[in-house]
């Protein structure tokens, strides 16, 4: 049983949020900016297998995660510091940190490369959580489609506010003229992504499918079935779980 | 406690609050037992909608912490009271935010 076919546990998951989930899965399996879509699927893949993983566990209940060394439980597809950027983004996000990024970037993985695999992580815990939430099992990952990475970089991508380069409002033009639909302000979450555009996409799908569209998130009489202050409370809840100040 | 008084202001908030922690726990039997009594209490679509914003803010954490952005300064001045009430600045990534903490 899965999104697809929920109704048969009596969740009612609306046509919208299915519609969602295939598009996510798609976008998944698809080759991106810098990775294949087997290279995608196989991110998701290790990003599942994480949470089965006893450095990851033992780490999460360590005071400290660098106090705590070891190897990874992982599926064997990727290098070691993919492996540590796809378990810890999956397993202990709230406990990264600049000086772990600027060490395991240079080690093997261009920006760019990083912010895919991020972006894919990202998605995959999404797409678990909605289903423990509802106690049906995880979406199984499709399979990946052929072709190339587009190696596509923006240019006008800047470093300097976050971690990793960035697109900045104003320079959204060209090629990313679309980027941020015209938002009056974009927050710096929906432009975290944006060294990967399609990343940029898929992050404004799953919280318009999951929460509400972007545009909608200043508007406080903006809702679902669920009342906005339901919504909050949960929202804030989870993000205190993940000890995510942003 | 489960009462209208462990709501904090919000319809079965206390009832909302422990099915997040029971889905980001690893407790199965908990799980089960806030899901079916969150179930009781609420529409089965409003209880979809429960889940969409536990998964849509798995997303948003996990993107946020990673790339390293800091709150915006919009969003920075006007949650000053609240980040101080809830003890955010403790979180390691408020290290990315400077003037936070």
């Amino acid at each position: 049983m899965t999104t697809d076919d929920s109704s048969a546990a009596g969740v009612p998951v609306g046509e919208d949020v299915r519609e969602a989930h295939r598009r996510l899965l798609e976008h998944i399996r698809a080759p991106g900016s810098w990775w294949s879509g087997a290279q995608r699927v196989a991110s998701a893949a290790e990003s599942r297998h994480a949470t089965r993983c006893g450095l990851c566990a033992r780490r999460k209940a360590a005071l400290s995660p660098a106090h705590v060394e070891g190897m990874h439980d992982t599926l064997g597809t990727w290098s070691a510091s993919a492996v540590d950027v796809i378990h810890r983004v999956r397993t202990d996000p709230g406990r990264l940190s600049r000086s772990w990024f600027e060490a395991i970037v240079p080690a093997g993985l261009s920006d760019g490369e990083y912010v895919e695999l991020v972006g894919v992580v990202a998605l995959t815990a999404g797409l678990d959580f909605f289903a423990r939430a509802l106690g049906i099992p995880p979406s199984p990952l499709p399979d990946a489609l052929p072709g190339d990475p587009s190696r596509y970089r923006p240019a006008s991508a800047r470093a300097g506010t976050a971690w990793v380069p960035m697109v900045a409002c104003e320079d959204a033009t060209g090629a990313e003229a679309d980027l941020y639909e015209g938002l009056a302000f974009v927050p710096n979450i929906v432009r975290a992504l944006s060294l990967v555009p399609g990343e940029v996409k898929a992050l404004q799908r799953s919280s318009a499918a999951h929460y509400l569209s972007v545009k909608d998130i200043v508007d406080p009489a903006a809702r679902r079935s669920l009342d906005r202050p339901q919504m909050e409370l949960v929202a804030a809840r989870v993000s205190a779980l993940n000890r995510c100040f942003y | 406690m489960h009462g209208a008084e462990s709501d904090a202001g919000v319809s079965h908030g206390a009832r909302l609050v422990a099915f997040a922690e029971a889905v980001m726990g690893d407790d199965e039997a908990a799980l089960a037992r806030e899901r079916a009594a969150l179930r009781g209490v609420l529409s089965p679509e409003c209880f979809v909608d429960v889940a969409g914003v536990i998964a849509a803010f798995n997303v948003v954490d996990r993107v946020a912490d990673a790339t390293g952005i800091p709150l915006d300064d919009m969003l920075l001045a006007v949650s000053a009271d609240l980040r101080e009430q809830l003890g955010l600045a403790r979180f390691a990534s408020a290290a990315n935010t400077p003037g936070c903490r």
